[in-house]
């Protein structure tokens, strides 16, 4: 039964779904909207699962001073202090009267955001990094490749699409290989990739593929 | 020389990471903007908006965090500036939950310059979890995916809500996507099921993963990073009024930035392979 139950959960919830691209009515539409938001609260409430597990995983490391546990000790501390704020700011959303001096939005504005931008930024520099030491023509494909990426580049900016008498060949050649040979490749992979969902979908419908209910 | 080739293959990293902070930080300096040209995906999208009418609806769905904040931002701005231009009814909602702080304050700041009013004009419905599940219940029913906007209001009696509630009953879909869930999803799971006018503002790098949506239609218009940002920002800003001051255009500014990092890893990438040839037979590197 602890088995069986979930498998026609899942068989249930997924034809119904299914059925929605089929039956365009307004009954079923609520039906399966109604589902919907289950899936939605659900979701939601899988942050509260991730929360526990944090610091399930976490908590005995500092405790028993394991590796890095300094770090740890920030990622939790930092968790405590963004829930707390987070918690007040939304107490204090719900009543325009009272004050707020250290709020959410200041972690946000003065450490999420300048933190989150360092470490995005630093790609430029790992990127030009990489392409020096390791982007070489070591054969034809490896040559081709090196050929479409440094034309897409030149051909994406100001500098290269301004060139002139080349540089609007530059930018039908950029285009072209965009268009034919990108969207080949893509439109195979996207393809390919349907058929892949469609199948484990039908897999999981039909209860033959069991993985997401654990064990085997 | 050979000797010099192989020690230049073998510099220091931090050599290559100067220049590429001066690549960076010169261009800025620079009193003048290179100029460039529209792609026709850019000038698709700018053409559906400007052919709205006064008291249509457009939906955007605003994914992106302060990472790619650089490339999808300056769109961002330009498309609000664009929509409050046409009198168009805006609704916003957003699947990333690092979007909010972002999005909201430039919305509140735009809607204001143009004196539109909250709940009437334009509202803000905040952050939703869910993902794909989230973007197939906004297919369904915005008002039931979003009950209350982000101001606590009830959805379904807003004034700018009036006549509509699924996803195809906006104009436009707009999606400014930095990753999942976003533009992909939103094509996946609603586009082709109710046949949405959909755009898509995204960064450089899920460009050319969205082409073959724009190129089978079911993208009416694509913005890839901050080039499409800056041909946007061009598009909206040619006819600016003389008499009002032009706003900052982050992106048009950014291209020389662009150029010149582009050129110079383009340079070392010329450099590397080189040093890789002439080297290459006479000692292992």
């Amino acid at each position: 039964m602890k088995r069986t139950l979930p498998l026609i959960i899942t068989f249930v919830i997924g034809i119904i779904m299914v059925g929605e691209f089929f039956i365009p009515h307004w009954r079923y539409r609520a039906l399966t909207g109604e589902l919907l938001e289950w899936g939605i609260i659900l979701s939601a409430g899988a942050f509260i699962l991730g929360l526990i597990n944090l610091i399930q995983v976490h908590v005995p490391t500092v405790v028993k001073r394991g590796e890095d546990w300094g770090y740890k000790v920030v990622l939790l501390g930092s968790l405590a202090v963004t829930l707390v704020v987070g918690f007040r700011d939304g107490t204090a959303r719900l009543d325009p009267g009272m004050e707020v001096t250290f709020s959410y939005k200041w972690i946000f504005d003065f450490l999420y955001i300048p933190l989150s931008a360092t470490m995005f930024a630093l790609l430029a520099f790992y990127i030009a990094s990489a392409g020096f030491r390791a982007f070489r023509a070591r054969n034809a494909e490896a040559t081709l490749l090196l050929l479409a990426a440094a034309l897409v580049m030149f051909a994406s900016v100001p500098l290269g699409e301004g060139m002139p008498i080349i540089g609007d060949y530059l930018v039908v050649f950029k285009d072209w290989i965009l268009d034919v040979p990108n969207n080949a490749a893509r439109r195979a992979i996207f393809i390919g990739a349907a058929l892949g969902a469609i199948s484990t979908g039908l897999r999981v419908i039909l209860g033959l593929e069991r993985s997401h209910l654990g064990g085997d | 020389m050979l000797d010099l080739l192989i020690r230049f293959q073998n510099m220091d990293r931090r050599w290559v990471f100067l220049g590429m902070a001066l690549a960076i930080v010169v261009p800025m300096l620079l009193p003048f903007s290179m100029p460039f040209k529209v792609d026709k995906r850019v000038q698709d999208l700018y053409d559906k908006v400007e052919a709205l009418e006064a008291g249509d609806a457009v939906y955007i769905s605003a994914d992106f965090d302060p990472g790619s904040r650089p490339e999808l931002e300056p769109f961002y701005r330009a498309h609000l500036h664009h929509l409050f231009r046409q009198d168009v009814r805006i609704v916003m909602g957003t699947l990333w939950a690092t979007a909010p702080p972002l999005v909201k304050p430039i919305f509140e700041e735009i809607a204001r310059e143009y004196g539109k009013e909250y709940g009437k004009d334009w509202t803000f419905l905040g952050y939703i979890d869910g993902r794909e599940l989230a973007i197939k219940s906004i297919g369904q029913s915005v008002r039931k995916t979003f009950p209350l906007d982000d101001r606590k209001n009830k959805t379904s009696e807003l004034e700018v809500m009036k006549g509509l509630d699924a996803a195809s009953d906006f104009d436009i879909l707009t999606s400014i996507s930095a990753g999942f869930p976003g533009t992909q999803a939103f094509v996946l799971q609603i586009q082709g099921q109710y046949n949405l006018q959909m755009a898509s503002a995204c960064t450089a790098v899920s460009a050319p993963d969205y082409i073959p949506y724009y190129q089978s239609g079911q993208l009416f218009g694509l913005s890839g990073g901050m080039p499409g940002s800056a041909q946007y920002e061009k598009l909206v800003f040619a006819d600016w009024p003389t008499d009002k001051p032009l706003p900052r255009l982050p992106a048009t500014a950014g291209m020389n930035v662009l150029s010149i990092g582009h050129m110079y890893i383009i340079l070392l990438i010329f450099l590397g392979n080189l040093a890789f040839f002439l080297t290459r037979g006479s000692k292992e590197v």
